[in-house]
């Protein structure tokens, strides 16, 4: 009984030795490309650094105080929440839906969902080339669709409509991710409960929100967990397409730090506005993460 | 009844329509385009048949596009990174997840967050290190700059999956007298396969999308294609025959090696999910 | 199971190395036959001149003082090298060049075999986008590296900031054992020259003058021929847009040709002006055409359009001329074609190209486009001409460009990159890169027969070969200093610029009034500069 109790825990001592070796490659290497770089920005972000200056000097909290008490940065932030909340929100209706829909689709599933998914490998510089294209209002076919409608508007020269011109972007090019995962956890769903919800009566709509949904949470989490990671970071489309404007109307947090690291050559201020999107996206992956940690439990 | 189920099946195809419509038709736009001249692209309403000309392709293959090198260099690196990237992640992910480290969660957070690094501000520290390693310009520059993402992507996906490789496999396999690294390279690894395959797919799509690092870490001879696509905006235009052919075949490889591993890709992310 | 999964993925890998082979292979096959077609094509069976032009064989016989790349012709000033200098010391060295994609940078990358021939240098073009090349060469310089020796000095984000990493230019043309400028500095365009070369004094010249597009207006010639009868029955005046044009008249003539394209009675376009007013650099360049010819500027330091000042002094966008300025470029596009606020340079030549507007004031490199009938339905249609004046004169926005020398090169890397500016910016390089839609910096290339006839006579064959030149009789003129504009050089440029356009956009969609745009703008760029 005693033997039988320590056996196992011995071996475990003995491939705990071996998995640390197994981690610790990765570790360095993560160590080396993303601490130094982490620790420069903390740096940089108190020192008045310009990229044409011959020596950084010490300037306290003045990037700080600038960046907070700068009107664009908040509202870039707000814009932020905006861009991300509607572009999250869309993609993880449209993709649940349609990965439910190639769910029930009795024929040629793998066809659909193979065609479904092409977006997501259209890299997002060319989505953003593609949508200018499409957008245009010489020669745009989905500009002219919108006009032989009867709506004569300027998408991407509209404020009111440029955010939600760039929003669709990026759902259009991500849905299929959300798609994939959701579908894949579809797929483990068992037959079971399913039978057993078939027996009590229920309906189709009744199975997939009381049985299917709530089994298939924990790979909804997943996928928003990977977007909303990239969805702060990504501008690509927005680079290609409005530039942040016009009246400011696309400038993301993202597009903001992009304009200060790269237009102004300002690293103090880029850094402090990079570590308050690293503050944001870590919270939001703790709030992902503790979700994901509920629906284990 | 019949007719109900009938009545369905024609609903959910044509939803299932509308979608393709949604997903397809710019890519179609695109494919049609890159067989026009740009003169006949730029009509309204587009015209759906017409004298396809292979100009635009002939140009980018052939001519002043020089594609044939930034596909290479495209294709190499996100190769390689992917095989960096996963071989190191398979490890450390089975490391992390069978370690029963005490701050196991934390360093998995620790983890997961070097992927949130927001990629404008940590250029110029990643320049100055690699510029004092000779890296720049050099295709492991690249390779370990995309490795800043890819790592722990592919480190945080493995862990999860290896969690739902139960444990019992490799220790049945120890008993009978095998290591614990060949334990875990022949038999928890070809368990894991659909997830790793999965997780290889991903990677490779994040490192071949990628525009943001490739357009600072490279030069003349390691360009890859997302900057050949930024250089037909210029100055003087858009050479958008050759956009549209690009952007055809840049979803050429990812496609078929989507289509390839499909299966596995759908397999592989809901292993995660069984518990 | 496994192993069929295991046999797909090697399938995988085999097809990508199948694939990596045939384009490694193909790459290099490919390199030569372009560069050869290329070479071949330079005007190619034209006029008497052009037979120079094609000498890219380069008779490189080694040690031989004078100009050993070919292709001089009678007119222009020779490339000389001081007795006895060997073109091929720095053989074996290789040159990093970094710019954007701009028509000179394709020109030389496809003819530089001409140089790398002669002088046993080897050359890398790596061709950019803009804000990666002042990226790219921030970063070198911050590091004191020398990944580039040579780069692309645009005035406005790399030169008024960091001249001090440049070569002194003037040291290498007077070091007497190496050859100088051919032709001297005297044959650049002097305006450009100044802008592009110096910063804050002409003690030390940073660059030489590479590329040059500037803003002029193109108009459609068929619509204001046909129409102008009837122009004069209504208004009574010639509208034949030309240097006696007012932006007045131009307001005018641009509502009076939305009204009849409305009423159907003129169907070439569909609206009277266009312009690039995106939330973008173009936008700020568009409005300070408007700007200049109203009396206003950015700034009051004085010289801080042509040799640049560290501190732009305060802002002059309060003073009544400016806000008069904005007044009537809100005006202006409040009746311009309505994917104005879309469009960026690029966007509006596309629908100028495309035949929907009659006017629009453009950047001159686009005159080889329109002409091009694969891309544009208005070729041969299409005239160039000044932009309108306004009540204190005209204003047409210059754009270019120079290229400088890294000074954290090595010092042969310094004197070979030397060779390399002189050979890509000497007149007969330039004669030879017209067919990539290239604008001469040269005086003395202008004064050639074929240039002149190409300018001059839209039927010749000259005028063919190089469609470029519909545009050049007008920028030559926007180029006099009574008529060009050039915006403020000063090391915060890219911030005010940033500025000046993001209120300028929040104007054009109706968020704030002109004068509280002007006043925001002020505002700003003051507490930015510290004045």
């Amino acid at each position: 009984m005693e033997q039988a109790a320590i056996r196992p825990l011995k071996r475990r001592a003995k491939w705990n030795r071996t998995e640390f070796w197994m981690l610790l490659p990765s570790v360095i290497v993560l160590a080396a490309i993303t601490i130094f770089p982490f620790f420069f920005m903390i740096y940089a972000s108190f020192m008045d650094y310009r990229l044409d200056m011959d020596h950084p000097r010490f300037a306290g909290l003045e990037n700080w105080q600038n960046t907070l008490t700068d009107e664009t940065f908040w509202q870039s932030w707000g814009r932020t929440v905006v861009y991300a909340g509607g572009g999250l929100i869309l993609q993880l209706l449209l993709g649940t839906g349609i990965a439910l829909l190639l769910y029930h689709i009795p024929k040629f599933r793998n066809l659909f969902s193979t065609l479904v998914m092409l977006p997501v490998f259209v890299a997002p510089i060319v989505t953003g080339l593609l949508w200018r294209f499409l957008l245009d209002p010489t020669y745009g076919f989905y500009h002219w669709i919108v006009r032989q409608l009867g709506f004569d508007v300027q998408i991407l020269g509209d404020p009111n409509f440029a955010m939600l011109a760039v929003i669709f972007m990026d759902v259009w090019e991500w849905t299929p991710l959300v798609t994939l995962i959701v579908l894949a956890g579809l797929q483990t769903v068992p037959e079971e409960p399913l039978e057993a919800a078939d027996v009590d009566g229920a309906n189709a709509w009744q199975k997939i929100f009381l049985v299917m949904l709530p089994m298939i949470r924990r790979m909804i989490v997943v996928a928003l967990l990977i977007r909303s990671m990239d969805i702060l970071r990504y501008v690509d489309t927005i680079v290609i397409t409005t530039e942040g404007g016009p009246a400011d109307a696309t400038k993301t947090i993202g597009y903001y730090l992009m304009q200060v690291a790269f237009r102004f050559q300002d690293i103090g201020s880029a850094a402090a506005v990079g570590l308050t999107m690293l503050v944001v996206s870590t919270l939001m992956g703790r709030f992902f993460i503790k979700v994901l940690k509920a629906e284990e439990a | 009844m019949q007719l109900k189920k009938y009545s369905i099946n024609t609903a959910l195809y044509a939803l299932m329509l509308l979608c393709l419509i949604w997903a397809l038709s710019p890519i179609l736009i695109m494919l049609m385009s890159s067989l026009k001249t740009q003169v006949n692209m730029f009509e309204m309403p587009p015209k759906l048949f017409f004298a396809p000309t292979f100009e635009s392709y002939r140009e980018m293959f052939f001519g002043r596009g020089d594609f044939p090198r930034f596909l290479k260099n495209s294709l190499m690196v996100s190769i390689l990174t992917t095989i960096v990237c996963l071989f190191l992640g398979v490890m450390g992910g089975f490391g992390l997840a069978r370690g029963g480290f005490k701050r196991e969660k934390d360093i998995s957070f620790w983890i997961i967050s070097t992927r949130m690094a927001p990629i404008p501000a940590v250029i110029l520290p990643l320049y100055l290190i690699f510029s004092k390693l000779q890296l720049i310009g050099t295709t492991t520059g690249l390779i370990l700059a995309y490795t800043t993402f890819n790592l722990p992507f592919a480190l945080w996906m493995m862990t999860t999956f290896f969690k739902d490789v139960p444990a019992d496999l490799e220790e049945a396999a120890m008993i009978d007298g095998c290591g614990k690294f060949r334990a875990f390279w022949r038999i928890v690894v070809p368990t894991a396969s659909p997830g790793i395959v999965a997780t290889a797919v991903l990677c490779l799509m994040f490192a071949w999308n990628d525009y943001l690092f490739a357009s600072i870490f490279t030069n003349r001879q390691t360009q890859t294609i997302p900057i050949a696509v930024s250089l037909l905006v210029s100055q003087s235009g858009i050479k958008w025959g050759q956009a549209m052919a690009t952007g055809t075949v840049i979803i050429t490889p990812m496609l078929i090696c989507g289509l390839l591993v499909r299966k596995y890709m759908v397999r592989g992310l809901s292993m995660g999910a069984v518990k | 199971m496994t192993r069929s999964w295991f046999t797909k993925l090697s399938v995988l890998v085999m097809a990508c190395v199948l694939v990596l082979s045939a384009c490694s292979s193909g790459g290099s096959s490919k390199s030569g036959n372009a560069d050869g077609a290329n070479v071949s094509g330079n005007n190619a069976g034209g006029s008497d001149q052009s037979g120079g032009s094609g000498n890219s064989g380069g008779g490189s016989s080694s040690g031989s003082t004078d100009d050993p790349f070919g292709g001089w012709i009678e007119g222009l000033p020779k490339i000389e090298a001081p007795e006895g200098f060997d073109w091929r010391q720095f053989e074996g060295i290789t040159l990093n060049v970094i710019t954007e994609n701009t028509p000179p940078s394709s020109g030389l990358a496809a003819h530089i075999d001409v140089f790398e021939q002669a002088t046993g240098i080897k050359v890398n073009i790596e061709q950019v986008n803009l804000d990666i090349v002042v990226e790219k060469a921030g970063l070198d310089f911050n590091a004191r590296n020398a990944n580039y020796h040579i780069i692309y000095a645009d005035p406005y984000q790399i030169l008024a900031k960091q001249a001090q990493h440049f070569v002194d230019l003037n040291e290498l043309n007077n070091d007497p054992t190496l050859p100088s400028i051919p032709g001297g500095l005297e044959d650049f365009i002097q305006s450009q020259l100044i802008v592009g070369g110096y910063m804050g004094n002409t003690d030390h010249l940073y660059a030489l003058p590479y590329d040059n597009p500037t803003m002029i207006l193109a108009y459609r010639k068929d619509v204001f021929e046909k129409y102008k009868d009837l122009f004069m029955q209504e208004k009574g005046y010639d509208w034949t847009p030309g240097p006696e044009m007012t932006w007045d008249q131009y307001y005018e003539i641009a509502e009076w040709i939305n009204r009849k394209a409305k009423e159907g009675v003129i169907t070439e376009v569909k609206y009277g002006t266009g312009h690039q007013a995106k939330q973008h650099d173009s936008l700020m360049n568009d409005f300070s055409n408007v700007l200049a010819s109203f009396g206003g500027d950015y700034f009051e330091a004085p010289n801080i359009g042509d040799i640049g000042a560290e501190n732009p002094g305060k802002s002059k966008l309060t003073e009544p001329e400016a806000i008069e300025a904005a007044e009537f470029y809100a005006k202006l596009l409040s009746i311009a074609a309505p994917g104005s606020t879309t469009w960026d340079w690029t966007g509006l030549a596309e629908a100028f190209a495309a035949g929907e507007i009659a006017l629009a004031p453009e950047w001159h490199e686009f005159a080889g486009m329109f002409e091009d009938p694969s891309k544009s339905r208005v070729a041969g249609k299409v005239s160039w001409t000044i932009l309108p004046k306004g009540p204190k004169g005209r204003g047409n926005m210059y754009g270019g460009t120079s290229i400088g020398i890294n000074k954290y090169a090595s010092e042969d890397e310094i004197r070979a990159a030397w060779l390399f500016l002189i050979w890509a910016t000497a007149p007969q390089t330039q004669y030879m890169i017209l067919d990539a839609g290239f604008t001469p910096t040269r005086y003395s290339v202008y004064q050639l027969p074929y240039i002149q006839t190409a300018i001059n006579d839209p039927n010749s064959q000259e005028f063919k070969e190089w469609p470029l030149a519909a545009s050049l009789a007008a920028a030559q003129e926007a180029w006099k200093e009574e008529n060009v504009y050039m915006r403020p050089k000063t090391p915060l440029w890219p911030q005010i610029d940033t500025i000046i356009y993001t209120e300028l956009s929040k104007m054009l969609a109706g968020r704030q009034s002109p004068a509280d745009t002007m006043k925001e703008i002020a505002k700003q760029s003051d507490r930015l500069t510290g004045n």
